[in-house]
Order: C-alpha cells, then sequence, then structure tokens
C-alpha cells in the first residue's frame, strides 16, 4: 500500500489536478455518468488512472487473484467516460464553496487531506480500515506534505478494498450523487429513478405513465431531462399524492405532470393509450402492496401500446413470484460490500455465490443473458433487459420489457 | 386536471367498457393559467386528441376559439397550435366532477386530481 503512494506520485498529482478542474467548472455544466453509486463513491475520472496503478500493486500484495474483475471495473469505468451525458443540477452553493475552498489551497502543499477507508471480504479479516487508512495517509503526508485534517479536509481520499475490486478515489461533490435542489422529498433515490427512465426509451411526444407514483421522483427525473413528453402521475394514497403535488411545485414542473388518484389494477385509461410504463413497484417494506403483482403487469399490459416498453424496479420477492416458482431465499451477493454497478451493465444471477470463482469479463455477456433467460415473459410482454441495482441495504432489479402485440393475436 | 388529461380518461366500472369514454365534465372551479408554449409538443400531441370529447368539454366549460378539428398543415400552423395549446394545457380544473356516460357514476376532482377509485364493490365483476 506504501507502494502505491510513493511509486507513482504523478498519478496522485494528475488526479489532484483533475479533481480541482471539475470543481472550477461552472456548477450547471458539470457532467457526470449515471451511476447507483452509494454516496461515499464518487468515482468520476480519477479512478481510471489509479486503479491501472492499483491493479499492479493488488496482484503484488494481496493474494485474492481477482484481476478480471478489476480489469471488468477498468472497462466499466473507461466506457463511462465516453458516455458522459448529463448535466446534473446541482445545488450552487455547495459547488461555490467547493469552488472556494479548491482556488484557496491552489499551492498543493497546503492541501488538508483525510484518508477514508472501508474494507469488506477476506482483506477485512487481515486489516482493520484504520489501519489501512493510516498506513495510506502517513504514505501521502511523507510524499506530497500534505496536511491531515480529520475535521473538514479540502480533500477526501476513499479507499475501498472487497473481494471483488480495489478502488481509491476522491469524492468530487459534498453531497451524493443523488440529491437533487429541485426535489423536495425524495421516495427513490434519484439516481436510480434517472436510470429507469433512461432505460424507457422516452421521445418527444409520448404519454408516459407512472401508475404507482408515490412522490413523483421517477415522473419528475424524466421530466427534466425528457421535457417534451406527456407524463401522467397516478396514486392510490392522498398523502403522497399531496406530497408528489409539492414536489411538482417545488420543481416547477406542475404544467409537465398530471396526477390522478387512480388503483393501479383498475386504470381509466383505454387499451393501447399509453407509450411508455414506468414503475416503482412496493416492495412492501415502506408501502404495502394491497394487490398481486400479476394484475398489476397484466394492467399495465392492457394500457400500454403495441411497442410500448414497461421499465420496472422489483424486488427479489416480486422476481420470485413472477417466475412463478418457489426457490427458498437465496443469499444476495457479498453482505455488507455495496456493489457498486459504475456502468449498470453488471447483472449477476443470483444463484452465483458471494465469492466469484471464474473470472467474469469474458462470461460478462453470458450473464447477461442469464439474468435476460431469468426474465419471464408476460403475456405480450418480452424481456428486453435487466439489471440488478443497489438501494443501499437492499438489492433490487430493473426490469424491461417491451409490448410485442396486442393480447389475442 | 388537464383537457389533455381529460380526454385521456375513461370510466373502468365493470361492463361498461368502451362506453365509458368520454367521461363528461362538471366544473365547479377552473383555473386558466399560462403554459410555456411549445409548438413541437402541442403537435405531437394532436394525433392523439379524441376531437368529439375534447369539443364537449371545451364546451361545458365554455371556452371559445376552439379549433373544431385539425387542419391541414397543423403542424406549421401557429394560431392553431397556440389555440390548441390553450384549450389543452393552459385550462386546469381545480374542482368538479367527472362522470361515467354509461352507469352514472359520479368521480369528484379535487385541487386539480380526479379522483376514480373504484369501491370494493365495484370492482368485483
Amino acid at each position: 500500500m506504501q507502494k502505491l503512494t510513493n511509486d507513482d506520485p504523478e498519478s496522485w498529482l494528475n488526479a489532484i489536478s483533475i479533481w480541482k478542474n471539475l470543481l472550477e467548472l461552472d456548477a450547471k455544466k458539470i457532467k457526470l455518468s449515471q451511476k447507483n453509486a452509494n454516496s461515499l463513491k464518487r468515482k468520476v475520472g480519477e479512478n481510471d488512472i489509479i486503479a491501472k496503478k492499483l491493479k499492479t500493486e493488488q496482484m503484488q500484495e494481496i493474494q485474492e487473484n481477482k484481476e478480471c474483475q478489476l480489469e471488468k471495473q477498468i472497462e466499466e469505468e473507461t466506457l463511462e467516460q465516453g458516455n458522459f451525458t448529463t448535466k446534473r443540477d446541482k445545488s450552487q452553493e455547495e459547488l461555490q464553496n467547493d469552488v472556494a475552498e479548491a482556488v484557496d489551497t491552489h499551492n498543493q502543499n497546503d492541501l488538508t487531506f483525510r484518508v477514508s477507508c472501508r474494507c469488506s471480504g477476506a482483506i477485512a479479516k487481515t486489516f482493520t480500515a484504520q489501519e489501512v487508512g493510516r498506513v495510506i495517509g502517513i504514505a501521502l503526508m511523507k510524499q506530497f506534505g500534505w496536511k491531515a485534517d480529520l475535521r473538514n479536509p479540502n480533500l477526501e481520499i476513499f479507499i475501498h478494498l472487497s473481494d471483488i475490486y480495489s478502488v481509491v478515489g476522491i469524492p468530487v461533490f459534498r453531497v451524493p450523487l443523488a440529491s437533487r435542489a429541485y426535489i423536495k422529498t425524495a421516495g427513490l433515490r434519484s439516481t436510480i429513478a434517472w436510470a429507469m427512465a433512461s432505460l424507457a426509451e422516452i421521445k418527444a411526444g409520448a404519454v408516459v405513465l407512472d401508475p404507482m407514483c408515490g412522490l413523483g421522483t421517477i415522473l419528475l427525473e424524466a421530466a427534466k431531462e425528457w421535457p417534451d413528453v406527456y407524463y401522467v402521475g397516478a396514486d392510490v394514497s392522498d398523502s403522497q399524492l399531496l406530497g408528489a403535488c409539492d414536489n411538482l411545485k417545488a420543481a416547477g414542473l406542475k404544467d409537465k405532470i398530471e396526477l390522478l388518484k387512480v388503483s393501479v389494477i383498475e386504470l381509466p385509461l383505454p387499451s393501447e393509450s399509453v407509450d411508455i410504463i414506468i414503475s416503482d413497484i412496493p416492495f412492501g417494506k415502506k408501502f404495502k402492496l394491497g394487490k398481486d403483482i400479476k394484475h398489476i403487469i397484466q394492467e399495465m399490459e392492457r394500457v400500454l401500446c403495441v411497442g410500448g416498453t414497461i421499465v420496472l424496479l422489483l424486488s427479489e420477492d416480486h422476481h420470485r413470484r413472477l417466475k412463478g416458482c418457489e426457490e427458498s431465499s437465496v443469499p444476495l451477493n457479498s453482505k455488507g460490500s455495496r456493489t457498486d454497478k459504475p456502468g449498470s451493465t453488471e447483472c449477476l444471477n443470483p444463484e452465483e455465490k458471494a465469492a466469484i470463482s471464474e473470472p467474469v469479463s469474458s462470461s460478462f455477456a453470458a450473464s447477461n443473458q442469464e439474468c435476460l433467460d431469468r426474465m419471464p415473459p408476460f403475456g405480450s410482454l418480452v424481456p428486453v433487459e435487466c439489471y440488478r441495482v443497489s438501494l443501499g441495504k437492499t438489492d433490487a432489479l430493473i426490469y424491461k420489457y417491451k409490448k410485442s402485440h396486442s393480447p389475442g393475436q | 386536471m388537464k383537457l389533455l388529461t381529460h380526454n385521456l380518461l375513461s370510466s373502468h366500472v365493470r361492463g361498461v367498457g368502451p362506453r365509458g369514454f368520454p367521461l363528461r365534465l362538471q366544473a365547479t372551479e377552473v383555473r386558466i393559467s399560462p403554459v410555456e408554449f411549445n409548438p413541437d409538443f402541442v403537435a405531437r400531441m394532436i394525433p392523439k386528441v379524441e376531437w368529439a370529447a375534447l369539443l364537449e368539454a371545451a364546451d361545458t366549460l365554455h371556452l371559445v376559439e376552439v379549433p373544431k378539428e385539425p387542419i391541414q398543415g397543423y403542424e406549421h400552423d401557429e394560431r392553431f397550435l397556440r389555440e390548441m395549446h390553450h384549450v389543452l394545457l393552459e385550462v386546469d380544473v381545480l374542482e368538479g366532477t367527472l362522470q361515467c356516460p354509461e352507469s352514472g357514476r359520479l368521480f369528484p376532482i379535487s385541487r386539480g386530481i380526479p379522483n376514480m377509485l373504484l369501491s370494493d364493490e365495484e370492482t368485483e365483476t
């Protein structure tokens, strides 16, 4: 680990200057790749450089030979850099503060820093997070002369060591990626809402429905990104609808999104009248799902136009019920380690155990296919894609279907 | 509730089927508020409009200057698009009712949100 910091000071300094440049950009013009990361990991470009370095170091020092995993990680990251597509609204004040600080400490020697470390998996048995943090921190101090400040550092170095990958990163924002200036009360995490909306292939002039909109997070994200579209949100709960109404007003989107108090299994819409349906199906933890998931999807299928798209966020339970089989509950991927899904192209079969023993990079496409195979068709709905995403404590699945024909044909 | 939405809503009382459209509109409180004019968006909505339903609703609300039907080359006719924009998007029914034309069932509109939940008996076949 000391080698990591001492052997290649260049890459560290490069990373810092990139970080500074990013902070100095106009807040509105910051482009970030969309990911379902938890609030602590903010890799934007630096990790590309650092992860490569890490790869060589780690191979020598740590027994776990997850070379392919790392490669995949790097591939995904480079993919993402090429996919900077979104502008993210970020609260102005946060960024002004960061910029002011960065400008103030333009002289690198005055940089104060803090190392935050997290270890999980087998590594956690060998090192504690504090030890790793200390080693790296001391090495950095010796190498660059930065001062450690645990309370309010300019620069935060974040390290995550797990069985699958090692990450060294510098968060660009102080707030989670999912924070939004325009959402008053958030329901679903905004990054996931956006991801779902982008999967839905929203085109100008479409009719988009969220039949269980709750506080309207998905519609808000979609309406901000794809404004020339007719959005309708529906929910059975008065309080949720009121909250959604508030959110719409706060975001200035009251004219773009209409709300209805209707039940998802009795949609007062003619058949085949909606182009796109995006929905976060209640998992039963926070909100109860009164109805059967099959009925819900049936009704969605009815109102969807042929060729239309459905994107759903489902829990493992829903997924199993849809499959109609009674599998005993399978342990999800590495308990405790937050699996980061940068390009959201990873889709793991939950039957695979936490310690992935085979190199995954080449079987990447294969595992995606496996997931697709596990996605059952539903009437005239044809499965298109399926992604596993992390919601923090739990995992969930994003399903995408297309309607291929009218039922009865 | 905008008229564009009303144009899409249909009664789902059991047994009513397609005769549940369009819902008869009664309004006790209406708000007209300006909405940013987006000609592209309006042009794309035109093909989806059910004209008879729209005219009926506009009539109930005593709206004037409502085009009776799409005209040739409407995509480029700004005046037509502005009139449609006004009818579909700038008229908001805040309080009122929607009535199923077949069963007579009334659905209230409150704070601009139509409540179309059916009771358990009504959803039983």
